[in-house]
């Protein structure tokens, strides 16, 4: 009999309803969505999915709950819903929990449903969610607007933003002076000024087109690429450490070079989002495509002892869903990971599904040789060498017993010392009996007990592996994704956590958007695997298909934010419900459009934005609109932005003159204060280079999570913990200090002082204005000029009469005929470099 | 249209629609702002214990533990239990510490911490602590922000962020550090999140110039650094005129503010101009930098209006090798902090600061009833029980608070969760932690997440 335990009235009732009720006369609608709609829909409908479960629908009841499935079709006493609706189940009390209770009718009902196959009319299965939200709908191409400033307008982003304009009666602002224009650019697409020569071409170029010129040569400057290929790894999380409280050194430089070399060759958006999230899965894969997966691999890695490492690689991959919702759909999707989300129709079973395309990579190192490193046969004599110490190894590991004795005879001999210079998880395995350890506890201790005298004088193999490697070269590696050999099953986590798990859940995209087109298809000509299910691939696929509502949206809205500084849609992160709607909505869907039609042409958009008279308008603010637009939502003038922090250090060393033009390689040292690590909890290796590397520019500098260099985070760079979609902006005294008084601008003021004073041949007022332009291209006015020379002959007469602090400030080893002259102009060319203006892009 | 009212339009301009609410003086993110509602306090100063003082040792005696040592834990207590070493089946471990009652309040602290015993009437110390994360650096930033990831506001961010700061010469946020090595986890413990930089800690070294930076050039002497912030500002201005741009009266500010902080900094770093008597108060050595100097620097940048102070200590995490056990290491631990922080909390009762000032000590955890398994007395990360203190500024002084079971393993009374001790400091100073929210990605988010309570029990 396959009835529950049951009182025997009840059973009695039952069996007499089902006898009443044969399974075949049941009908879901007529029969069981009443009782469901009556009882059960109101806490379990699509905006209100308690434990994941639907009964507004048919589909619902059959698909299941956080939990799992809830109805097994022709057998009511191993589904869930009969037990739960009975009160018998050992989780959750009897449902409802307020309320009627259901009659024995109903549960009868329900139960020759189940037993009956639990049959549902297809319009019932249809599970989707509908949304009227805008930016869930497909943007279409609107036809230009007509506005009164047409004859001006240079594009179509200006009849969008000047008819808007016309319906509050403000004139748009008027194209700003041509050394703001090319300072602007530069910084824009470049994140170095112009130089003069650049500025004074420009200025004196009459030619119709002399505007647009200076755009393709600028978008086809290699510096375009490292200033745009950094405002990616800011959505990247990029950093050159691991996080968390130990924070060791990771090697992902490969992949910096990688987004810039792409961002340079144009490769188009599309094309750059599948490399990225899927590069391991694509025929073939060069090792640039591997590579190129590391996007995903600049997540945290929690290296302290006694941590439960499922919990941080879950947690890692949370942070890549997060990122992915945020960085192309604008959605919060992480909002999601505990609960249904909030506010927009995303559920927690659909955060699940698209956590399980994330959820089925390895995450190796890969050798990533530079060609010159294969030619030169570099690799081969590498592995050479490992090979050999291989052989080494095995001969060592025949040993074993004997090693193995020796190493328990050392280790109660090691002194206090010695043990306290031991990082924390090597003293853990050493507290530990040998049976106790584990693995990578026994390992460390081998490790360790392998570069004592003691262990090379018994075994001399030790000591030859050693030097072997020793001398085994060392070729870059890089972090990327590959995909698992045995998918890894992936199951609702109850509110978020992470070992109480439910439900299991197949990768799917959010019904709510487009539907994923693209399955990886069995063809074994182009060597892609079978699938039966989704693979990470489709989804990269699924983020750039031309039906995608959101990413072109989203990258645009991007975009124009870095160009004006704040987004049309302002909350650049949020497309939701809850997001702030957007200011020219028109002119973003053009702009989206535009972008899929363009073939997903990066550069074409930058271009098509830098020229448009909205982005040449002069950027001083307008009294008359401080009031009707004091945010210049409108976009009645540009607006002067605060230069990102490492501009502002790339832009002092250009006008120094000290700036390397190197692109790529590995991160590099710059000078910093004293006493960075004092507040962590290992000091960081940083030994400050010398030669070129000191003057690269800020994306190079080594990121270290735990200690992030100084003048870098004073200047709001990112944390790189979390991806970065919009940097905020403070002004602050410690700003202040750091520009004032930090020996790298120091360095840029001496240098820029220098340049200006080797112009020997001019007289001093001109070397003034000459140093005025190199710092902000354009000319002094009168009252500048004036204060600038009254400021210079007042450094001058102080050095004067201290001739050793003008040796000091210069920075030279001994005094020279020329210190005071330099310690003014050195002077001067601080204050400068100090001036809004300065670390300004107006 | 008033300079000010263009001056938070222009700072909203740059930092979106998000940076700071409207302040008194808008060329100033940091000055003071009024709270929610009058507050019990103005200031905190939180001297974080770094690494999980082990309640068991200082302020929770249990007899019972001491009768069960040795045997294994029974499974009612650790089945669905984490821990980042032990195992199930580890062994109890009685403390090898005297505890005694002191003061008129009576209340019980343990031979380690003589000094802080003899100040029991004026402190709060709350036994039944909890935490969510079992790992120090998660811990540490759930301590700080209420989050166990990076990337959230820590609380001095948060209330600097709510109510200023009286400081005109020095940061709102100011964290120094003491003991062999930096906290875990660095800068994001003391970060501010979402929040405007405006809002993160300063750190303070104590070595050398406090300040990254404070220091002028070589060849800048303070006269030359005065006509640069002279030349400097001229500019500026000119450039004010020129454009309209409010922003550049802020940066005015800032350089203004900086150049105050030059004398104002070292001023207050050095300790030398207090009596002798204070100095022995503390233990401190002004030629050596120490938890000592530390308490004593928090004192003087209360005095100078500075809202929030933070003193790091480690080392705290006693697993029992050979130093990290509870026997020496421990002994020295408590030997560097006890003393200095009875201090602080004496010095600034004298001086009629102590009514203004929440003093809270406490670390991200506590340690397990269980011994480890290792060659010396040890015990591993607890977070469901773990004792906090906190001192004056509105907090009832000379109560215990919670109670633990007989193994000192679950809160059996008045458990006080993180986000509930950020509710209380909140509360004291005058703001409701449901009300301080900043918008971001679309959320309202608080210091607290979407719990905590006032514990109306700590109030006096």
């Amino acid at each position: 009999m396959r009835w529950p335990k049951l009182g025997l009235v009840l059973s009695l009732l039952c069996l007499l309803s089902v006898l009443t009720l044969h399974a075949s006369e049941i009908d879901y609608v007529g029969d069981v969505k009443p009782i469901f709609a009556q009882h059960c829909v109101k806490c379990h409908n699509t905006k209100t999915q308690e434990s994941g479960l639907r009964l507004d629908l048919g589909g619902g009841a059959l698909r299941g709950g956080d939990g799992g499935p809830v109805v097994v079709a022709g057998d009511a006493a191993k589904s869930r819903l009969l037990a739960i609706i009975k009160g018998a189940d050992d989780d959750v009390g009897v449902m409802p929990p307020e309320g009627e209770p259901l009659s024995s009718d109903e549960i009868a009902r329900i139960e020759a449903w189940v037993a009956g196959g639990a049959k549902v009319p297809q319009e019932e299965m249809r599970l989707d969610v509908e949304s009227d939200h805008w930016a869930f709908q497909k943007p279409t191409r609107h036809t230009l607007p007509n506005t009164k400033h047409s004859t001006s307008a240079q594009n179509a982003i200006d009849h969008f933003v000047r008819a808007r304009l016309d319906s509050d009666s403000i004139a748009p602002s008027a194209e700003a002076d041509r050394a703001t224009l090319i300072r602007r650019m530069s910084l824009d697409l470049l994140g170095i000024p112009p130089t003069m020569a650049q500025v004074e071409a420009f200025v004196n170029d009459a030619r119709p087109d002399a505007y647009e010129r200076v755009v393709d040569q600028l978008l086809s400057s290699p510096a375009y690429g490292e200033r745009w290929g950094r405002h990616w790894l800011d959505l990247a999380r990029y950093a050159d450490s691991n996080g968390f409280t130990r924070d060791f050194g990771r090697e992902i430089w490969k992949y910096r070079e990688w987004v810039i070399a792409a961002v340079n060759s144009g490769m188009p958006f599309d094309q750059f989002t599948i490399e990225q999230f899927a590069g391991d899965m694509l025929p073939e894969p060069t090792l640039d495509q591997l590579v190129a997966t590391g996007f995903h691999r600049n997540t945290l890695i929690n290296e302290e002892g006694g941590t439960d490492q499922e919990q941080f690689r879950v947690d890692a991959v949370a942070d890549r869903v997060a990122t992915t919702g945020v960085v192309y759909l604008g959605l919060t999707l992480g909002c999601a990971r505990c609960h249904q989300h909030k506010f927009d129709p995303i559920s927690q079973r659909e955060y699940y599904q698209i956590f399980a395309f994330l959820n089925n990579c390895d995450e190796p190192n890969v050798d990533t040789p530079s060609p010159w490193e294969i030619e030169q046969g570099v690799v081969d004599r590498r592995d050479g060498i490992r090979d050999q110490i291989q052989g080494k190894e095995d001969a060592l590991a025949a040993k074993a017993e004997e090693f193995t004795k020796r190493q328990l005879e050392w280790e109660p001999t090691i002194e206090p010392e010695f043990y306290r210079t031991l990082p924390g998880p090597t003293q853990a395995a050493l507290g530990k009996a040998i049976d106790q350890r584990d693995d990578i506890e026994k390992k460390l201790i081998v490790e360790l007990f392998k570069t004592t005298d003691v262990a090379r004088e018994a075994f001399p193999l030790v000591k030859e592996i050693a030097d072997l490697r020793a001398i085994e070269p060392a070729i870059p590696t890089s972090m990327i994704l590959r995909r698992r050999q045995e998918p890894r099953e992936t199951r609702i986590h109850r509110r978020g956590n992470f070992l109480d798990q439910g439900g299991r859940v197949e990768p799917l995209v959010p019904s709510v958007l487009h539907p994923l087109r693209s399955r990886t298809r069995k063809s074994s000509e182009s060597g892609l695997e079978t699938s039966a299910t989704a693979t990470r691939l489709d989804f990269a696929r699924w983020l750039v298909d031309a039906d995608n509502p959101l990413t072109p949206r989203v990258i645009m809205n991007r975009y124009w934010q870095r160009f004006f500084g704040r987004g049309i849609v302002e909350t650049e992160n949020d497309f939701g419900i809850q997001g702030i709607r957007p200011t020219h909505p028109q002119l973003l869907d053009w702009l989206a459009v535009e972008f899929v039609d363009s073939g997903w042409n990066v550069k074409a958009m930058h271009r098509l934005i830098v020229t448009s008279a909205t982005y040449r308008q002069a950027s001083h603010h307008r009294s008359e609109l401080a009031e009707v637009d004091s945010f210049n939502k409108l976009l009645a003038r540009q607006s002067r932005v605060r230069l990102d922090a490492e501009i502002i250090r790339d832009n002092a060393l250009a006008v120094g003159g000290l700036l390397s033009h190197k692109i790529g390689g590995p991160s590099v040292h710059p000078p910093q204060p004293e006493g960075i690590y004092l507040f962590t909890q290992d000091p960081k290796p940083w030994n400050t280079d010398t030669s070129e590397d000191r003057y690269r520019r800020g994306m190079y500098t080594y990121f270290w999570r735990s200690s992030p260099y100084p003048s870098l985070i004073a200047f709001d760079a990112p944390d790189s913990n979390v991806t970065c979609t919009r940097r905020v902006r403070s002004n602050t005294p410690l700003q202040s200090l750091t520009l004032a008084n930090d020996i790298q601008f120091i360095e840029c003021a001496r240098a820029l002082a220098r340049e200006v004073l080797s112009h020997h041949e001019q007289a001093e007022a001109s070397q003034a204005k000459l140093m005025f332009r190199r710092c902000f291209a354009r000319e002094p006015n009168d009252s500048e000029q004036s204060r600038l020379k009254t400021l210079i002959d007042a450094q001058r007469k102080a050095y004067e009469d201290a001739p050793d602090s003008a040796t000091a400030l210069i920075g030279a080893e001994k005094p020279g005929t020329h210190d005071v002259e330099l310690a003014a102009w050195t002077a001067a060319a601080r204050v400068l470099m100090n001036l809004d203006e300065f670390i300004t892009r107006e | 249209m008033a300079l000010g009212s263009m001056a938070l339009g222009s700072m909203m301009d740059r930092g979106g629609a998000f940076a700071a609410e409207p302040t008194a003086d808008a060329t100033n993110p940091l000055a003071a702002k009024p709270p929610h509602f009058a507050p019990r306090a103005k200031n905190v100063i939180f001297l974080f214990m770094a690494g999980g003082p082990s309640q068991l040792e200082l302020f929770d005696p249990k007899p019972k533990l001491q009768q069960l040592e040795g045997q294994v834990i029974p499974e009612s207590y650790v089945e669905n239990q984490r821990f980042a070493f032990l195992k199930k089946d580890a062994k109890l471990l009685g403390t090898r510490r005297k505890f005694a009652q002191h003061g008129e309040s009576g209340q019980t602290v343990s031979e380690c911490l003589p000094h802080i015993a003899s100040i029991s009437d004026d402190i709060a110390i709350v036994r039944s602590m909890s935490t969510d994360v079992f790992n120090h650096g998660p811990a540490k930033f759930f301590m700080n922000t209420g989050f166990n990831r990076f990337g959230r506001p820590s609380m001095g961010a948060w209330i600097t962020y709510g109510i200023g700061s009286e400081a005109s010469d020095l940061p709102g946020f100011v964290v120094l550090q003491s003991g062999p090595r930096g906290p875990r986890g660095g800068s994001p413990n003391w970060g501010s999140g979402f929040l405007p930089t405006t809002y993160q800690g300063v750190p303070f070294r104590g070595k050398g110039a406090p300040i990254l930076n404070l220091d002028n050039p070589a060849g800048i002497d303070a006269a030359r650094q005065g006509d640069f912030i002279q030349a400097v500002n001229d500019f500026n201005r000119l450039r004010l005129a020129d454009t309209n741009d409010p922003e550049i009266a802020t940066r005015i500010a800032a350089y203004e503010m900086a150049y105050r902080m030059q004398s104002s900094a070292p001023e207050l770093m050095d300790i030398t101009d207090e009596t002798q008597e204070t100095i022995d108060l503390y233990g401190a050595d002004p030629a050596k930098p120490s938890f000592a100097n530390n308490c004593l620097l928090a004192r003087r940048l209360v005095q100078r209006g500075t809202r929030f102070v933070q003193l790091y200590h480690t080392d705290w995490d006693h697993h029992g090798n050979p130093d990290t056990e509870l026997k020496g290491t421990l002994d020295k631990v408590c030997t560097e902090i006890d003393q200095p922080a009875a201090a602080l909390v004496k010095d600034l009762k004298r001086l009629g600061m102590l009514d203004d000032t929440i003093v809270v000590w406490g670390g991200e955890f506590g340690r397990t009833p269980q011994g480890e398994p290792r060659d010396f007395l040890g015990r591993d990360h607890h977070i469901e029980a773990f004792s906090m203190w906190l001192a004056g500024g509105g907090v009832k002084p000379g109560v215990t608070i919670g109670k633990t079971d007989d193994l000192g393993y679950f809160p059996v009374e008045d458990r006080v969760h993180v986000h509930d001790l950020h509710a209380t400091i909140l509360h004291l100073m005058g703001l409701d932690h449901l009300k301080l929210t900043y918008r971001f990605q679309g959320r309202d988010f608080r210091l607290t997440d979407v719990a905590g309570e006032v514990i109306q029990k700590l109030l006096a």
